[in-house]
């Protein structure tokens, strides 16, 4: 490993300065993994989380396990990135949160010169009983280029436990994005809560796919969906909950706001397979209210200002 | 004569063919708490839309000075920079935004005691600042931090259409007296309402009827004559009001 390259501190302080905490990478107290393209740069775990990782033809694979009973104290930082203009990078995972252990996850994918470009991630997560666990994938991406985004989640929640999801590209161009979140919450009072948080830019094409269902007795779930989309981008979201087990509660809810010569489609779908369940959903798609910008304009903020102030809002 | 903050002179709005200002003038001056009186859909809030330069409520006749300068073609944005706000009657929600964040928008340089202070005068918490600006507020709330806001930025005028509505009447003694501070901080305040005894706070009032000034003159005498002459008219054509109040005259 090689922690003093030029890769790793340029990694690092962009993932420092979008949600990560200045000095988290390289200290004694936190659990990280850095990895360069198909080069693991750094790793550091902590007792009770064991990381097996392997470098492979274009990617990682890991398998990362929280004991049982283990509460990881502090985020778990994953930086995932690469400073080359064309590439490919796969990152498989499993990752396993036995009972009762808790964790959050940060994951740091960092692609600031990409114009062609392949990031996967390929990923299963399982929570035993009563476990906790956050996944929250931030991108970062250059003003140029259409790399091409495949994050696959396969998700299994146990009895009690809990998962929350949260995926956010609203730094540079997006490129050619295709989320797909598949859930599956067969534990008893088990819950789960997705969000993605997109802005398209110039010609991108976003696309976001989350599906849980609900097969566990009165487990519950909400996805929830921002999606900004200007220029011409283009936006495509479907969000469904099947509610499968008596008492099983779900909620589907998008708000796409388009301007320029943008277009959205959104398809919150509800079904509820079990006569018990109750799933609802609310979607919009629409242009920022006039009153929103006035408002902040009264204020003196520019228009252009005024929406970027409410852009800001809807994708924090 | 004395000085002049703002002045409209005649100004003329359409609202998909229909008027809804016909020919309105008046004025605000430096330090005052002026009022605009009128019953539901007299055209109060289309005159502070018209004052602030929403597009939609851009004047077909009529100019509107503003400290000396001819504004009628000015930004809202411009407005604004210039030293005049407005406080919605509805004021919008934006998810995702703090209410710190929002209050800053008005005075950037303030610190965190200063947004505190701010909610302060309007009776709230200062735990009022991580909540979001959204449809988790009610709506006293949210008229309450919009009214926080306006004490933050401290215009040269202050626009507040209905600020007493959705305000319970335990505040609004509260809301009434920031008015005085804003005047006393240098502001200009001009206050849209339907409610005689929010007008007669005022220093001076003006009393408007289906698009036009009908009246002008001390906040009390304002006050008289609408409880004394002005009937509710919302069963009346808007050409028939005018035509009856005009009568009074």
């Amino acid at each position: 490993m090689n922690s003093a390259t030029e890769e790793y501190k340029t990694l690092v302080s962009i993932a420092e300065r979008t949600g990560g905490e200045a000095g988290s990478f390289g200290s004694e107290e936190v659990i990280y993994v850095v990895v360069h393209g198909n080069r693991i740069l750094a790793s550091h775990a902590l007792p009770g989380v064991l990381i097996e990782a392997v470098e492979t033809e274009d990617g990682i694979d890991a398998k990362i396990t929280v004991q049982s009973g283990v509460v990881v104290p502090k985020p778990v930082h994953l930086c995932f990135g690469h400073l080359a203009v064309t590439g490919r990078q796969v990152i498989k995972s499993r990752i396993f949160i036995e009972e009762k252990a808790s964790a959050d996850f940060q994951a740091h994918c960092i692609f600031p010169n990409a114009i062609e470009f392949l990031h996967a991630m390929e990923g299963e997560i399982h929570l035993g009983p009563q476990s906790k666990f956050s996944y929250r994938e931030v991108h970062v991406h250059g003003p140029e280029g259409r790399i091409d985004v495949r994050p696959v989640s396969r998700v299994r929640i146990g009895d009690g436990a809990t998962y929350r999801g949260d995926f956010t590209l609203v730094e540079g161009r997006v490129g050619n994005l295709a989320i797909d979140i598949d859930v599956e919450a067969y534990g008893k009072r088990s819950r789960v809560e997705v969000t993605s948080k997109v802005y398209g830019k110039s010609d991108d094409f976003c696309q976001v796919r989350d599906i849980v269902r609900l097969t566990g007795p009165e487990s519950s779930a909400l996805i929830k969906a921002r999606v900004v989309l200007k220029d011409k981008s283009q936006g495509k979201f479907l969000g469904l909950v099947d509610g499968a087990a008596a008492g099983a509660r779900g909620h589907v809810d998008c708000t796409e706001v388009v301007q320029g010569e943008a277009k959205a489609v959104a398809s919150p779908v509800v079904q509820a397979s079990h006569p018990e369940a109750e799933v609802t959903h609310e979607a919009a798609i629409g242009r920022i209210a006039d009153d929103k910008i006035q408002g902040l304009m009264a204020k003196g903020l520019s228009a252009e200002d005024a929406i970027d102030f409410v852009v800001s809002g809807l994708l924090r | 004569m004395e000085p002049q903050l703002l002045f409209v002179k005649g100004i003329e709005v359409e609202r998909e063919g229909n008027p809804i200002l016909r020919g309105v003038s008046m004025q605000v001056r430096p330090g005052e708490v002026c009022g605009v009186l009128g019953r539901n859909g007299a055209g109060k809030s289309s005159l502070a839309y018209a004052i602030m330069g929403l597009p939609q409520y851009a004047p077909k006749k009529g100019r509107v000075w503003f400290s000396g300068e001819d504004i009628t073609d000015w930004t809202v944005t411009d407005r604004a920079r210039a030293g005049i706000t407005l406080a919605w009657q509805h004021p919008a929600r934006y998810e995702g935004i703090s209410v710190r964040d929002y209050l800053r928008l008005s005075n950037p340089a303030a610190e965190e005691t200063n947004l505190e202070e701010a909610l302060k005068m309007v009776q709230m918490e200062p735990l009022y600042l991580d909540r979001l600006v959204d449809k988790g507020l009610s709506g006293g709330e949210r008229k309450r931090i919009e009214l926080s806001s306006i004490y933050l930025m401290k215009p040269r005028l202050a626009i507040l259409d209905e600020p007493d509505s959705g305000v319970d009447l335990l505040a609004l003694g509260e809301v009434m007296g920031l008015f005085k501070i804003l005047a006393s901080g240098g502001s200009s305040v001009l206050i849209i309402t339907h409610r005689e005894d929010v007008a007669a706070a005022c220093d001076r009032s003006y009393l408007m009827c289906a698009g036009k000034m009908i009246l002008e003159g001390s906040a009390q005498a304002v006050k008289r004559y609408f409880l004394s002459q002005c009937e509710p008219c919302s069963d009346l054509e808007p050409e028939k009001t005018g035509e009856a109040i005009l009568n009074h005259e």
